[in-house]
């Protein structure tokens, strides 16, 4: 041990006491901020500022709900990445997706979220914009098949549109140069008893929402009504509801189809 | 009584013990920012972007998801819910929750070290502290010189503290040097939030307040000294009780085992948080994450190790100055 003089040892034991000073220091610290009560001042809401441009590949923003989401795609892509892919493979580009869709997502909670400051910034650097919304409006999780007759479904409409029509005008406000793209809606329920009187309703749903979206600058109104239409149960998931990985893929070619540079 | 502590840093400094932990946190420090640098890669891949924004934006709309899935636990569900918050609060505020560099890392490795990995390793010092004497025979030696019991056993027990406030130390000096390399030695002036109440509402964000990270990094190493003290003290006292040093760490690990096992589990069984080993992870109050048991909160946690430290003190010195030593 002749390594070890006392000298060593007497600095390694100064040293470690006034570590555990320090440490002591630390703990009541500590127990101090935990118990100080009320800061003297908030931290103020930062006004982000800064736009991150993605020079080197595309931006994919994507809102709205199960849809968006891709639920029933046993991938987990959704028609999204099933977009997202394509375009990566057209243009050999690097392509950033952000989804930001949410299950069970109605159009008022689109239209709080639209208005979060950093989901505005996401939708300022996007290039390509995909929406889908107002399929939990109009089915509101199986109750709207059997109210669906009565007058409720034009005052469920009516708040709809105003939303979609505002959800619009906050994406143009943020982003007037990306293409935006709106999924309409099919009809999960076409081979059920009413299936007949259901496709009506969603028939005039899907009209409305084109007028509205009709009426902005590059948003376009994909139709995907048509593509359920036969062989409904073929492109659904088991929950019978959202589609299955074969659906997904429909709805992506065609929005594919869609996309120009 | 100083000449005793000299005495007994000798033997410590001797047995090497210090340099076996250093080594055991160095190798867990590399592995640790092996995984952490391969994570924020392929989060990077993932995502198309390194922008924090996004990535914190994409775990909100991931967890608002999972929280709409009906097979959720009512506790998971509330802690989603915090974090959630928590996110959100971090993103409206322009604020990077994790920003990256080696304080950062430091930060993440010592709140999860608190309840185990520390623990261990100030095990390895304290438990056979007072056991090996007897295993060696060097008791004796000890005890019939001419001093009072109970300052050999202080002499030890203070030598106990020292190596805790150094251990802790070697865990950040560690994880700080090591992990610069790949993150680099910026961000002691980063802010981080501090002061989410968690209520049964939920999340109370009226008394956040922004600190830099250096301050509560000195905060959580005080609260990983304090819990390594008390965790130190009990194998201390399970090392006066009890010959066998081997046994006397089972003991001591069955229990900080059993504590993070508890953790998951206990929330429905209330007297349970009077156990020292569910109290342990005092830096998530710091962080306003939901207590494993309802009603306990950082006083609540500090009371309870504080009584069974001064319990496990007192049942040391008893026993030791009372004991038979043959």
């Amino acid at each position: 041990m002749s390594f070890l003089s006392n000298n060593i040892i007497r600095s390694i034991t100064i040293i470690a006491v006034s570590l555990c000073l320090l440490w002591l220091i630390g703990l009541g610290w500590a127990v101090g901020e935990y118990y100080a009560g009320k800061p003297k001042k908030a931290p103020q809401t930062a006004k982000v500022a800064t736009k991150v441009a993605n020079k080197k590949g595309l931006t994919v923003v994507a809102l709205g709900d199960s849809l968006t989401r891709g639920t029933g795609d046993e991938a987990g892509k959704g028609y999204v990445g099933v977009v997202a892919d394509e375009i990566k493979e057209k243009t050999k580009r690097p392509v950033q997706l952000t989804n930001l869709g949410i299950n069970g997502q109605r159009s008022e909670q689109l239209k709080m979220q639209v208005q979060q400051a950093e989901v505005g910034r996401q939708l300022q650097k996007a290039d390509v914009i995909l929406v889908t919304i107002g399929g939990n409006d109009l089915f509101r999780g199986g109750q709207g098949l059997i109210d669906f007759q009565s007058g409720d479904i034009a005052g469920i409409e009516k708040k709809y549109l105003s939303n979609l029509k505002f959800i619009f005008e906050q994406i143009r406000k943020n982003n007037k140069q990306a293409n935006v793209f709106f999924i309409g809606l099919y009809n999960p329920f076409i081979q059920m008893d009413q299936g007949k009187e259901m496709s009506k309703v969603i028939r005039h749903w899907n009209y409305d929402s084109a007028e509205v979206t009709a009426a902005f600058p590059k948003i376009v109104f994909v139709p995907t009504f048509d593509l359920f239409e036969l062989k409904v149960n073929d492109y659904l998931y088991s929950d019978k509801f959202h589609p299955n990985k074969k659906g997904y893929r429909l709805i992506a070619e065609r929005v594919a189809s869609l996309l120009t540079w | 009584m100083n000449k005793l502590i000299q005495n007994e840093m000798l033997k410590l400094m001797a047995k090497k013990r210090l340099v076996v932990i250093a080594l055991i946190i160095g190798v867990l420090v590399i592995l640790f920012t092996y995984a952490q640098y391969k994570q924020v890669q392929t989060q990077r891949e993932k995502l198309g972007t390194s922008d924090w924004r996004t990535m914190v934006q994409q775990q909100i709309v991931d967890t608002t998801n999972r929280l709409s899935s009906s097979r959720l636990s009512d506790e998971w569900k509330k802690q989603l819910q915090i974090t959630l918050q928590q996110q959100q609060y971090y993103l409206d505020h322009d604020i990077n929750p994790a920003e990256p560099g080696a304080p950062t890392f430091m930060r993440i490795f010592l709140e999860n070290s608190i309840d185990l990995f520390i623990p261990l390793m100030v095990m390895v010092i304290a438990s056979d502290l007072v056991s090996s004497e007897h295993s060696l025979g060097t008791v004796k030696l000890l005890l019939t010189r001419p001093v009072k019991r109970w300052k050999v056993l202080l002499s030890k027990y203070i030598t106990l503290c020292l190596a805790v406030s150094l251990i802790i130390a070697i865990a950040g000096i560690l994880s700080y040097v090591i992990s610069g390399i790949v993150f680099g030695y910026k961000g002691f002036g980063t802010p981080i939030l501090t002061g989410f109440n968690v209520t049964d509402e939920g999340l109370n964000t009226s008394q956040v307040k922004l600190l830099s990270l250096w301050k509560f990094l000195l905060m959580d190493f005080g609260l990983v000294w304090f819990v390594a003290i008390v965790v130190g003290t009990l194998s201390f006292m399970l090392s006066v009780l009890i010959r066998s040093t081997a046994a006397g760490m089972g003991v001591m690990l069955a229990a900080l085992i059993s504590g993070a096992i508890l953790n998951n589990m206990v929330s429905s069984w209330e007297s349970a948080k009077y156990f020292f080993m569910v109290n342990l992870r005092l830096t998530d109050y710091m962080k306003g994450m939901a207590p494993p048991i309802k009603g306990m909160d950082l006083s609540f946690s500090m009371g309870v190790l504080l009584v069974w430290w001064a319990a496990a003190l007192m049942v040391s010195f008893i026993v030791f100055t009372k004991k038979d030593v043959y």
